[in-house]
């Protein structure tokens, strides 16, 4: 048990013992009083507040509690993903600087170095996206934007990124109707990246996924990214889109990440207008996300 | 040539280290996570000379690690590396049985250094198989314990313990300033080298365990007293 789980019993269990006095104490009121109407009435009442305002008190602590926890999940995932690769870069720069290094050893220390930067550079676009998600009163430009192109530039740019074939990430060719939105095009582009970049994390060794474009309803679109990796717990599943979260599941821990792409792929979506939802059979048994946005009418 | 063993989940980070360490003239091994490492040490055996070992792993972290080697036995020295490099954090690895510690991201030269200060350390001890299993007789005895700083080991009447490099530094100061009260900052500062807003309390979960290793009645210390207010003193003689 954690320090922080602790806690919560300690609070939780005062609630319940505060309680039980309080309703002994409505008891005897009651048996006291029972002739007396306004006293009676006025006991109950007073008795009534105070146990439901015990119960909102433990409550809010609680949902604090938990917030402290996701809080400081977050400041040592952080610090991780931007700590790691600068000391890989600090440490690739150091050995070419005091080693004699050959050509073609130098040019792998140079890809390494690299890749590293863009890791830092996701890691911070990520924090920096979710603080501007945070802010409600944002200027999007809104244009009509084809889905089909952009999810399949997307599904382009990961396999490159993540160094997979064209059958490990599957793009299903979809009907007739143009998938068209309103909407940022870049904003969208990062729901679609941060999705399809979850489920080649969350695949383990066995990569396989499917991404599909679809009208289910005349206005409706469909953005669907299905892995066949690790699963989602069913209790986790709307958790899963709040800051800092990050899925808690066995053999889960070597996923490294800030618990904020689904947040800021959660907020783009509303700001659209639509919504983005998971489905799991369980541990094991893979996910799929589906961005619903409205279409627009053609 | 030396034999290190590098634990850590990072591809770019073990690979950059291993680099490194080989072309300092050492032969490394890379352990991607903590259970391999535990595998290779201790259901294989294998020979290492030292560990470079990263806290944030997946599965077992090096603080588990470290305290599963030292738990089964297994003092080969470790340098433990740390990306919150918190004081508390690195008391943490000291206790778990790290005998040394670097924040990353860290000089590539001061990690080399650390490494080899720690090859050094299991020489002079005599731990080396290479060096042909000598002790330096560095040795020092009261009331019938024999603190074998060569051997890295504690003798008491009807027990032995094995000592950490941190045990044996701790120890080592102690038994140099017998008789005299030490307070617990000189002790984070000469021993460990420690100089920020640590928790000096910290330093009591070693004491506790050295006085597992001599006295008597641990809770009633004779050698080890506790000196209030100030910190400890170490008596040879009761």
């Amino acid at each position: 048990m954690s320090r922080r789980q602790r806690a919560i019993a300690f609070f939780v269990t005062l609630c319940v013992l505060l309680v039980a006095a309080a309703l002994a104490l409505i008891v005897g009121w009651v048996i006291a009083n029972a002739e007396r109407a306004t006293p009676l009435v006025l006991g109950i009442v007073s008795f009534t507040l105070i146990i439901a305002g015990l119960i909102v008190y433990t409550v809010f602590l609680v949902l604090e509690i938990k917030r402290n926890e996701d809080h400081d999940t977050f400041i040592n995932a952080v610090t991780h993903e931007l700590k790691t690769p600068i000391a890989s870069m600090r440490l690739y720069l150091q050995t070419l600087q005091s080693r004699e290094v050959d050509e073609a050893r130098r040019r792998e220390f140079y890809e390494i170095m690299l890749s590293d930067a863009d890791r830092l550079h996701r890691t911070v676009e990520q924090v920096l996206k979710a603080g501007a998600s945070g802010q409600k009163a944002k200027i999007v430009e809104r244009v009509p934007v084809d889905l089909a192109p952009l999810v399949a530039e997307c599904v382009q740019l990961a396999r490159l990124r993540h160094h997979l074939t064209a059958d490990a990430i599957a793009l299903e060719a979809h009907d007739d109707h143009s998938p068209i939105v309103t909407g940022d095009a870049e904003e969208l582009r990062t729901v679609v990246t941060n999705l399809l970049d979850n489920a080649v994390k969350y695949s383990g060794d066995r990569i396989r996924i499917t991404v599909s474009v679809a009208a289910p309803a005349p206005n409706t679109v469909w953005v669907r990214v299905q892995d066949r990796g690790v699963g989602i717990p069913k209790k986790q599943l709307k958790r899963i889109f709040n800051r800092f979260y990050r899925v808690q599941a066995r053999g889960l821990t070597q996923v490294k990440g800030t618990g904020l792409g689904l947040y800021i792929v959660r907020s783009i979506a509303k700001s659209h207008g639509g919504r983005v939802f998971a489905q799991s059979e369980g541990e094991g048994r893979g996910a799929t996300f589906t961005l619903e946005l409205p279409r627009l009418a053609s | 040539m030396s034999r290190i063993l590098i634990v850590e989940d990072e591809q770019h980070i073990a690979d950059g280290l291993r680099f490194n360490l080989e072309a300092e003239g050492h032969s490394a091994t890379v352990a991607a996570d903590g259970e391999t490492a535990l595998t290779l040490l201790l259901d294989e055996r294998q020979p290492f000379d030292a560990i470079v070992l990263d806290v944030m792993l997946p599965g077992k972290d090096g603080f588990t690690i470290a305290s599963e080697l030292r738990a089964a036995g297994q003092y080969v020295p470790i340098l433990m590396l740390t990306a919150r490099g918190s004081p508390e954090d690195v008391l943490r690895g000291f206790e778990a049985g790290a005998d040394d510690y670097l924040p990353k991201p860290f000089e590539l030269s001061i990690l080399i250094a650390r490494v080899n200060g720690l090859l050094r350390r299991l020489r002079w001890s005599g731990q080396d198989p290479a060096a042909g299993g000598t002790t330096t007789g560095d040795v020092y005895t009261f009331a019938g314990r024999t603190l074998d700083f060569g051997a890295m080991e504690v003798r008491a009447r009807h027990s032995s313990h094995r000592l950490t490099v941190m045990e044996c530094d701790l120890l080592r100061y102690l038994v140099k300033n017998a008789g005299q009260p030490v307070s617990r900052r000189a002790i984070l500062q000469e021993v460990w080298g420690l100089h920020e807003g640590v928790d000096t309390r910290a330093i009591d979960n070693f004491i506790v365990r050295l006085r597992r290793y001599i006295e008597d009645r641990p809770a009633a210390p004779k050698f080890l007293q506790t000196v209030r207010g100030v910190g400890y003193r170490f008596k040879p003689q009761p």
